[in-house]
Parts: C-alpha cells; structure tokens; sequence
C-alpha cells in the first residue's frame, strides 16, 4: 500500500494563535481514517492545509505524492471535499450547483449524484436559500462524492444530518472503503468513527497525539454503568472489581465507571434480582479527557 | 497509487465566466434598466424643453463656473444636454455595479463560505480572479448596452435627431472608467478579507478622483489635481457622446483596471483563504 495522504512536521500557526504543531501522519490506499478531536484541536486547519486553503507555516504535506501547495489543483481534481463550514450559492438549486461542478470537472454523467441524492433523501429542485442545514449538508456531501474521487476528505461530515441519513451515509462511506477508495474524515461522534473507520488519529490542541487503530481506541475506553436493583445490596463486592472506579451506592441503585471485567461484573449483577441496568459508552470529550486529557498546566508542569 | 494519474481538468476557466454570468445576469438587467430608465427620462425632459434657444437662455442664467464643473457646455443640443444630464454623472453610479460584484469574488465569498466549496473542485486560484473580471466586465457592457438602447429608442420614437454613433461613443465610455474601480475593488478583495473595506476603499477613490476633477475645473489652483483623477482622462476634452472617445484614454483607463486584477491574482495566489 502506498501513502494517499502524508504530513511532515507539518505546522501552521495564526500569530500567537495554535492551529497545529509539528503534525505528522500518513494515511494509506484504501482505508478510512478517523481524524479525531474536540471542537478548537485543529482538525479543521489541518485539513484546510491539505487542502492548500492555508499555507503552511513549516513542514510539508503530500496528497498522492504530490506537495499540497505545488501541485494542489491536480490534487483537488482527485479528492472530493466537504469543508466544514460551508455554504452553497443561495440562488441556485442543488441540480444547477451540480452540473456547474461536473463541469469544473470534467464529468459528463450525473448518475452517481442523482442516486446519492436519492439515498440520501437530498431535493435538488430548491434554490439553496430554502434548504434547511442538514438538507444543505447533504449536497455538500454529494458534491464531494459524485465524482467518485479517490480521496475522500469529509470535515465534520455527519454535522446536521438526521440518524436515518447518518446510517446511509455510514453505509455510502463502507462502499467507498469496499472500491478501493480512501476516506480522510474529521468528527468527535465516536460512534460513528468505531462503525466505519480503520485507523484514528487524535489530534489536542494542535498536536497528534496518537495514531492507532479504531479497535483500540474503542476496547480502551471504559463505560458508565448504572444498575437498579429490587432492593439494596452491598456495594462492596462491586467495588473490590477490578476495573470499577467512582462507584456510587443510593438505596438500590449503584453506579460506577467500568474500566475492565464486563464479563465478573454481569455475573455479580445477576445474583441479586436486577430491576433494571444502563450500560452507556462515554462522549468521545470524556475519553479525551481521561486518556489524552493532560491540561495545560500539567503539561507546563511536566 | 503512484501511478494515479492527475491532471487539471480544462474549460474551468470558461465554465467560472459562465457560472458568474448567470449569477450576475438579474442584476445587470436590473441596473441597466434604471440607468436606460434615467438616460431615457432625460432625453424626454429635453424635449419638453422643446426650443434650443430657450435651452441657451436658461444656461445663461448660470454661473459658468458651475456649469464648467458639471461638464455642461452645450445644451443647445441632445447630445450636449446629455453629457451635462447623464455622462457626467453615470460613472458615479455605474461604477458601484463592479465594485459590488467583484469586492464580493473574494472577500464575499469568503464571508459566506462559499469560497472552501468552489476551490475544492481543480480551479486555479488565478481563475477565480480572472474569471469573476472577465464576468463582470461582460456584465457591464450588458448594462451600458441597455442603457445605450433605452436613451436611444427613447429618442427614435420621439423623433429626436440623436446620433446613432455618439450614443454608441456615449455608453461605451462608461466601460473603462466602471471597470477601472471594479478592477480596484477587485485588488482590495484579494487584500482585505473583508468585503466592507473592498467596497469602502475604491467607493472613498472614486468619491475623491470625482471631487478633484470636478473642482480642477472651476479652480485653477485645483487643476494640476485633475492630472490624479481618472474621471479627468475619461472625458480629456469634453464628452465623449459630444466629442467622441478619446481611444488613449479608453484603452490606458483598461489598462489600468486589468492591472490592478493581475495584481489580485498575485496577491491571491500566495495567500490563506479564511472562512
């Protein structure tokens, strides 16, 4: 497999302002790469850079081998981009906006963008102006993917769509995947990252942080657990588990952060009569925060 | 993936003049119908004057200095009211219709954020700036063209003897000097990320370059400023509808606006695109 996309040190800075620091990545043929990080980490601006809408302030960035500020309008004719904020010409209807794009790009056939628009439930009759946000966000995506690129690079690409819509598109993204073609996408829906993508990167505050596979990410997390029992019961057996922290015990209720050991826990759980258990995966924040949450100060610190 | 084969796709350039034409269409129509609507106003208002000798007695009972600087020098004639009535002032207005649309290529489009969506697709930065001028100079003959076929319809079913080839020499003129603070506004986008100052900046020029003009005629302490003023260089003589189009001034007044869009193209190539 060959790198589609690669950064070197690459740094971009506003005055004082971060944006990132000393990025580097490579993101291979063929797969799906989460770009993971809180609102403000600069998942944005790097992707802004890839796409030569920012210069960098040091460092360098290849897309198909080719440098991003040299050679960015053949590398634009092989990528399809939704940015993350956007907006589309009010005047005009998605079908109009459509063919004025296959024509900057040399596509004869609007097929794929009729089916896309299709699945994904987007009208292209409307001037834009009279389009809710997650139905313009839909012909953003179609614009990005009609094409049929071979880079796909999708800031905050599920932003005001309705689940239904999410879930076709997840589905549209696992297609993609399924030719051949690699997708680069942004988000802080971790859900949607651990459905579809290979690999994560986690960008904080500029910088990245890690790179490993969606698996990992996802078996590392831990879980908020919250089992209401007929009655009391003794929380002490709960609390000696391996894994549980922050255990909570009112009347019949317990709840606690499980790190490890589902399988004892369940066990545990099931010698008393359960009245009910809620098993809820954390916000993609709080998972920065425990693993990748070192503050400021901590860093400063250390 | 090595082998992929990119390449910059061709056509994009006329596809871009295409696409702004289609959006600046209803707007030229517009503004072209107002401005043949004023032209075509004046042309009847001359008529209700209906005897050229009383048309002289009225001018003499102005100062000459204030006519000097409104540019009316004879209104004994259609032609010559006209360059007084509508000529002179034209530029004024006509020039907003450039300055609008083009401090809004740039600047505009990055204040909607709909500039990220337009250069995702394989358009050279260049393109974007080229082809919104060349848009907007076609949109302004359109609308120097209405205006043209208004005042001079106007004239023909009035029976009116206005010449076919000084109004033609009239509405032409207009061309270079709108496009000159079209091209500014046009420089200023690509600078400024905000369209307010790309609108404010050539808007505060053009007001100025008017003033100095203006007052260079009645003043001749004043004059030297008018050397400064491009509206000087768009009627050197007289009106170009009484005199004809002074093809140096046309051609060096293009010049200079398609000097300041190559600016813009350098200016915009080398720098960040905030949204």
């Amino acid at each position: 497999m060959c790198a589609v996309i690669y950064t070197e040190d690459l740094t971009k800075t506003y005055g004082k302002a971060r944006g990132i620091r000393d990025v580097n990545l490579t993101v291979e043929e063929g797969e799906v790469f989460g770009f993971l990080g809180p609102n403000g980490a600069g998942k944005t601006t790097a992707i802004r850079v890839l796409m030569n809408f920012l210069r960098p302030t040091s460092g360098r960035a290849e897309v198909f081998g080719r440098d991003t500020v040299k050679h960015s309008v053949e590398i634009r004719s092989a990528v399809g981009n939704l940015p993350g904020e956007f907006a589309l010409e009010d005047k005009m209807t998605g079908e109009r906006l459509l063919k004025f794009f296959a024509r900057l790009r040399g596509v004869k056939d609007l097929g794929y963008a009729r089916e896309l628009a299709g699945r994904l439930g987007a009208d292209l009759t409307r001037p834009m102006r009279r389009l809710s946000r997650g139905n313009k966000q839909k012909i953003g995506l179609i614009q990005a993917m009609f094409h049929r690129p071979p880079l796909l690079i999708l800031d905050e690409p599920t932003g005001g769509l309705d689940p239904l819509v999410q879930e076709e598109f997840l589905r549209i993204i696992g297609e993609v995947r399924g030719e051949g073609r690699t997708v680069f996408f942004s988000s802080h829906v971790l859900s949607e990252v651990e459905r579809v993508c290979d690999r994560v990167g986690i960008i904080r505050e500029g910088e990245l942080v890690d790179v490993e596979p969606t698996d990992n990410l996802v078996n590392k997390s831990f879980r908020h657990v919250r089992l209401v029992f007929e009655k009391p019961v003794d929380p002490g057996p709960f609390r000696a588990l391996n894994g549980v922290e922050n255990l909570c015990a009112e009347g019949p209720e317990l709840r606690f952060t499980l790190y490890d050991d589902l399988d004892r826990m369940v066990k545990l759980a099931a010698q008393h009569r359960l009245v009910n258990m809620e098993y809820e995966r954390p916000s993609l924040e709080e998972i920065f925060l425990t693993y990748y949450g070192a503050s400021e100060e901590e860093d400063r610190d250390g | 993936m090595g082998e992929l084969a990119l390449r910059k796709p061709s056509g994009t350039l006329v596809a871009l003049v295409a696409h702004t034409l289609r959006l600046q269409l209803k707007s030229a129509l517009i503004w072209g119908g107002v401005l043949g609507a004023y032209a075509a106003a004046m042309v009847a208002s001359y008529l209700s004057f209906g005897d050229p000798q009383q048309m002289e007695q009225i001018m003499a009972a102005y100062p000459p200095e204030l006519l000097e600087a409104f540019g009316i020098t004879d209104m004994s004639t259609i032609e010559g009211y006209l360059a007084g009535q509508v000529f002179n002032l034209a530029p004024l207005a006509l020039a907003f219709f450039p300055i609008l649309a083009l401090s809004a290529a740039i600047a505009g489009s990055e204040e909607r954020g709909t500039i990220d969506v337009l250069l995702g697709n394989p358009v050279p930065r260049w393109q974007l700036v080229v082809g919104s001028f060349v848009a907007t100079a076609v949109s302004l003959l359109l609308i120097v063209f209405i205006m043209g076929a208004m005042m001079y319809g106007t004239a023909v079913l009035a029976d009116t003897e206005l010449g076919f080839v000084a109004s033609v020499e009239g509405v032409l003129n207009l061309w270079p000097i709108s496009l000159f603070f079209g091209g500014l506004a046009l420089l200023c986008s690509a600078v400024f990320h905000r369209r307010a100052l790309a609108i404010a900046v050539p808007g505060l020029v053009l007001l100025a370059m008017y003033l100095a003009d203006t007052l260079g005629r009645v003043s001749e302490d004043l004059e030297v400023y008018r050397d400064f003023s491009v509206f000087y260089y768009y009627a050197p003589e007289g009106s170009a509808i009484t005199d004809g189009i002074d093809w140096a001034s046309f051609f060096g007044i293009t010049g200079l606006a398609i000097l300041f869009a190559l600016f813009a193209v350098l200016v915009f190539r080398r720098r960040d695109i905030y949204t």
